[in-house]
């Protein structure tokens, strides 16, 4: 009965989203087509603010003139916006792209908003009273962003050092997530028996959820009964002459948690990486390799000159946004080091950042600090997207 | 015309979706972060409760959150103004939400002379007691393995004298497993070298005291190797279950979970007097407290203090030490023949006897954070000694006023 | 015959055995810690770390299993993430292989600062969120339905699968759609005809991608439900982890049978991850 019940109300929601969409679509399709109509103004101004009165009022639970007011102004903006500006030109494009973007507005913008109002005033241990009981916050203009870059949340590690540790951090990870995707990629895909097995066996990883996976590595990283010390240990019963080159089990824990967290996460994120190149390889027409197997390319000449850039297209997203993931992800440093965050050797940004907001605190200084980062990763996304646009135009 | 339809079809539905809000006063919502097997116990109480004649209607509605969770659940909840009634926790994050006046002081309305002084104290903060302590406890304590040791030592000088005979002829991984990372374990020992972390509300770190813990530390595990290199809670927690330790320190939450591992085998002791200052180790004590939110109206707040009353009467704090092995935080619980006649009961009242209270104040978490950091550098010897702790006093100073300027 | 096998065929028949090594020792790195946790799950006594190697422990048991399925709701949770997992897949794939074939086919202003607001949207640290929806989730009265979730995880997932569906629609030529369209096909018509079935591999990708993050959504979960008979599995498995003790053995047991799901999918999606081949056919 319950399952059921769940079932109903599921397809209830979809149906519900469904809904959302088509009003949405309607909304924007009377204003691409009706723009120039004499009855344009009148019309939209008339009903869809007392709709949006109707639906946020019902939902906020009270229908007061001034919310009203707002949808009126915003319906007014909206409105000379097609009338004046749109004109009825890229309907389809814009009625593809809006119930995504809409969506995306309705999740974030409040929260976007909501830190940057934070970052410039002060919430911290000491006014949390005071903006429970009054909702003000005393404003101290770009002092936050000033502290961000003068003090550092950790006690030991300079902000500068930290951002440097970020950026190694993500790098690293990127690169062997690209790396050991793409090579497992193009061993997949090649015609050999087992390929679903070993497919399916690679993803697990990414299969898994995330807490249990990194706790098993973890345990295999422990400095007696890890596996990877014991392999060092057997291996140096067997090669006796790696120890000369330094070779020897490691507390891995201790003395190189960030590096422990990096390994870690880089078996993690192979999978994913792997499955979208896999796709991506599915777009390289065979006649390619046919045409350069007739000139006598070598394999690594075909990989170079077909395989690489034909890719690229599909790989470019999951690099941009892994990058930006990693940089911001912090899920296997604390489970790795401990939840309270251990000591400060695996620290990056995000993770200190955390430790600001969640350890002192200090809302106000790490909201800052949040959209420091959203800067960084912001124009650093921007940069990257021109360059990868310049070296498409040359080809 | 048809898209206008489909809009107030949208319309319609939500405003069918958003239901009139339920009638909370009779609904007592508490967030707890027990761990899992403590649950089931929880529940029965509350059960009990209900079938009282005089709270017919009362529902009661249990969340569980991990601790990092519920720090930040509570926080967003009370600043959005929906928070539960009733947290049930231990104190170490009660000084952060009275300081933020998320939890509301409850001097006038519970007799806390009916409660032991150190439990009613490692929750008092500038006068005033935040919470109803329903545990006594929280504190560290010295579990052994019989099978491998056949009389608790009293001493260190025993202990060691142990470590390095019969603990060494039966082959043990590791003659005794603390987690030496996390500075919890390290507040007995700093007391037995005559040191403690908080004088009021102002660290104490840089102290001999604190030297000479890191030191002992130090000697433990490079010197005479009787702890291990690297480990953690669930490190140590499966080298005792699986014998490959002869000692833990532990929890007396941990206490129940060992006597079912171990049946007949299970020993405990309090932590031995340290030979070279003759002092004992002085766990931190608390306890687990019920704590009101702040925003909770006054009608209900009857319905929540008998709710309190009930869950501490000395029946049910007797029949908690029957389920969980926990203390009764009850003064007259405390003397009943079914706790004072149990062995294991004596012993960790011995321990928590030797213990001190946990500093609530908020200045403790800078305390935890710097130590955390340092301790963990200065004992895996990437850091001297002196300069470790000279910098765990200095940043706790910083971080301290960054949080309070 | 068999001795006088040329010499392409013994290379190619090398490569391949050195293929298979070589996959089957990345497949090992990845299944042991899965096998390790499958270990724990048999363990008695909540032992997360065990000096013991093999893989069957002594005195293995499926009580962990048992309890878990027993005193639990754990499959209630499952069935429950399960739901909420396909229709917000479902949702999130539909939006994104629209959204992307404006952005792949069409010219119109704001294209390139679409796609970044798209990225953009990835860049707040999550953890600095919980507050802010905590109180958007109050104000709308989502707690305790799967609406919002639905919404909030069908929606977050679209960058990534805007972005990958764009780039692989960019790899379709465009002369496959402007024959059809001569031959009086609409635009919608040729999108759903030539466009989709040429994309299964990236819509796979897509579909995996949104099926795995909203099967291991937590933050968002934790904020939204309150009453363990709705939660989903993140949220039921971390109601066995408490301050100090955890129990590993049904946590443990639990991570696999959570694992078996997410397996079965990616078996049944290789199907189509593969069947982009047409393309070749067509492209050349």
């Amino acid at each position: 009965m319950d399952i059921l019940k769940s079932i109903y109300e599921v397809v209830w929601f979809i149906l519900l989203v469904a809904a959302g969409v088509a009003a949405l679509e309607g909304y924007f399709y009377t204003h691409f087509k009706f723009y120039a109509r004499a009855w344009f103004f009148p019309a939209v101004l008339g009903v869809f603010p007392a709709l949006a009165l109707a639906v946020f009022g019902g939902l906020l639970g009270g229908y007061t003139f001034k919310l009203w007011l707002y949808f009126l102004l915003a319906e007014a903006a909206i409105a000379a916006f097609f009338r004046y500006a749109v004109k009825g030109r890229h309907t389809v494009p814009y009625l593809l792209l809006a119930p995504a973007f809409v969506g995306l507005a309705l999740l974030l913008v409040y929260p976007f908003v909501f830190e940057v109002y934070l970052s410039f005033h002060d919430l911290k241990l000491t006014t949390i009273m005071m903006w429970k009981n009054t909702g003000t916050l005393p404003f101290v203009g770009i002092d936050q962003y000033v502290k961000v870059f003068t003090t550092s949340p950790l006690s030991e590690v300079t902000f500068w050092a930290l951002l440097g540790r970020t950026l190694l951090w993500t790098f690293s990870n990127v690169f062997f997530h690209v790396a050991g995707g793409f090579i497992l990629a193009l061993m997949l895909n090649n015609q050999i028996r087992f390929k679903g097995f070993y497919r399916t066996l690679l993803v697990i990883p990414w299969a898994m959820p995330q807490v249990v996976a990194v706790l098993a590595m973890r345990g295999e990283f422990h400095s007696t009964n890890g596996f990877v010390n014991i392999l060092i240990g057997k291996l140096l019963a067997v090669f006796p002459f790696l120890a000369a080159l330094g070779v020897a089990p490691v507390q891995w824990l201790t003395d190189y948690p960030l590096l422990t967290c990096t390994l870690i996460n880089i078996w993690l994120g192979i999978p994913f990486m792997m499955v979208v190149i896999l796709g991506g390889l599915q777009s390289i027409s065979s006649s390619y390799y046919d045409a350069a197997d007739i000139d006598g390319a070598s394999y690594f000449q075909k990989l170079r000159f077909i395989t690489m850039p034909l890719v690229r297209p599909v790989m470019m997203p999951a690099v941009t946004l892994g990058t930006v993931w990693t940089f911001n992800n912090i899920n296997v440093i604390y489970l790795v080091t401990g939840q309270a965050g251990g000591t400060e050797q695996a620290d990056i940004l995000v993770s200190a950042l955390y430790k600001a907001a969640f350890t002192y605190n200090r809302y106000s200084y790490s909201a800052a600090f949040a959209i420091v980062v959203f800067a960084m990763l912001f124009f650093f996304s921007v940069f990257y997207l021109k360059s990868f646009d310049a070296a498409k135009d040359e080809r | 015309m048809k898209n206008k339809l489909l809009i107030l079809a949208a319309v319609s539905a939500l405003c069918a979706c958003s239901r009139p809000a339920a009638d909370t006063s009779r609904t007592i919502v508490v967030w707890e972060q027990e761990d899992a097997q403590v649950a089931p116990y929880i529940d029965s109480v509350f059960e009990a409760f209900r079938k009282l004649p005089e709270n017919a209607g009362v529902e009661i509605v249990r969340t569980h959150y991990q601790t990092e969770d519920l720090r930040s659940q509570f926080q967003a909840a009370s600043l959005a103004g929906v928070p539960p009634d009733l947290l049930l926790g231990p104190s170490d994050t009660a000084g952060l939400y009275a300081v933020s006046g998320f939890i509301m002081p409850l001097d006038g309305h519970f007799d806390f002379s009916r409660y032991n002084k150190p439990v009613v104290e490692a929750i008092t903060l500038d006068g005033h007691a935040w919470g109803v302590p329903v545990s006594n406890g929280n504190h560290l304590m010295m579990f052994y393995n019989k099978k491998l040791v056949k009389a608790p030592p009293k001493t260190t000088d025993e202990l060691f004298a142990y470590c390095a005979g019969p603990a060494r002829q039966l082959k043990l991984e590791r003659c005794m497993a603390f987690d030496m990372g996390e500075p919890f374990w390290m507040m007995p020992w700093l007391g037995a070298f005559g040191g403690w972390p908080m004088d009021g509300k102002t660290p104490t770190l840089d102290t001999q005291a604190m030297r000479d813990t890191v030191n002992f530390y130090l000697d433990l595990k490079y010197e005479k190797k009787y702890v291990p290199m690297e480990c953690d809670y669930n490190c140590m927690d499966s080298m005792f279950k699986e014998g490959r330790t002869a000692f833990i320190i532990n929890g007396d939450w941990a206490i129940s979970m060992y006597q079912k591992h171990f049946k007949q085998d299970f020993g405990l002791c309090v932590i031995p007097r340290l030979s070279k200052t003759g002092l004992y180790p002085s766990p931190m004590v608390s306890g687990k407290y019920f704590m009101v939110s702040a925003g909770a109206k006054p009608d209900k707040l009857a319905l929540l203090k008998r709710l309190l009353e009930f869950y501490t009467s000395k029946g049910n704090q007797i029949k908690q030490y029957q389920a969980l092995t926990r203390l009764p935080a009850l003064k007259a619980a405390g003397l009943a023949p079914e706790i004072t006649s149990d062995e294991v009961s004596r012993i960790s009242l011995d321990q928590i006897l030797k213990g001190r209270p946990m500093p609530m104040a908020t200045e403790m978490r800078a305390v935890w954070d710097s130590a955390r950091n340092y301790l963990g550098m200065a004992a895996t010897r990437k850091l001297e000694v002196d300069t470790a702790v000279r910098k765990m006093q200095e940043n706790t100073d910083r971080k301290i006023k960054e949080m309070n300027q | 015959m068999k001795k006088e096998m040329s010499a392409a065929a013994k290379r190619r028949r090398l490569n391949h055995l050195l293929l298979h090594a070589g996959l089957f020792l990345f497949a090992a790195a990845c299944v042991y810690p899965l096998l390790r946790i499958f270990s724990v799950s048999l363990r008695p006594g909540d032992k997360l770390v065990s000096m013991d190697l093999s893989l069957i422990p002594a005195g293995a048991t499926f009580v962990s299993y048992a309890k878990l399925l027993g005193d639990t709701m754990f499959l209630r949770w499952l069935w429950n993430s399960l739901l909420i997992t396909l229709a917000t897949s479902f949702i999130g794939v539909s939006l994104a292989s629209t959204a992307a074939y404006a952005f792949s086919r069409f010219r119109f202003p704001g294209k390139k600062v679409g796609m970044i607001l798209l990225l953009s949207s990835q860049m707040i640290p999550a953890g600095m969120l919980i507050l802010p929806l905590f109180l958007m989730i109050m104000k709308l009265k989502l707690m305790n339905t799967y609406l919002g979730m639905i919404i909030a995880y069908s929606v977050s997932s679209l960058p990534f699968s805007i972005w990958i569906l764009k780039g692989y629609y960019d790899t379709i030529p465009r002369s496959l759609e402007e024959a059809a369209l001569v031959d009086g096909t609409s635009q919608v018509g040729a999108f759903w005809r030539i466009i989709l079935p040429l994309s299964t591999p990236a819509l796979s990708i897509a579909f995996l991608f949104n099926f795995t993050t909203a099967w291991n959504e937590y933050l968002v979960a934790r904020v939204v439900l309150f009453s363990s008979q709705q939660y989903t599995w993140t949220l039921g498995l971390f109601e066995l982890q408490g301050q100090y003790i955890t129990q590993w053995g049904m946590f443990a047991a639990g991570s696999m049978l959570v694992t078996i799901p997410v397996l079965c999918v990616f078996l049944y999606s290789s199907k189509w991850l593969i069947s982009g081949l047409t393309l070749g056919s067509v492209k050349g």
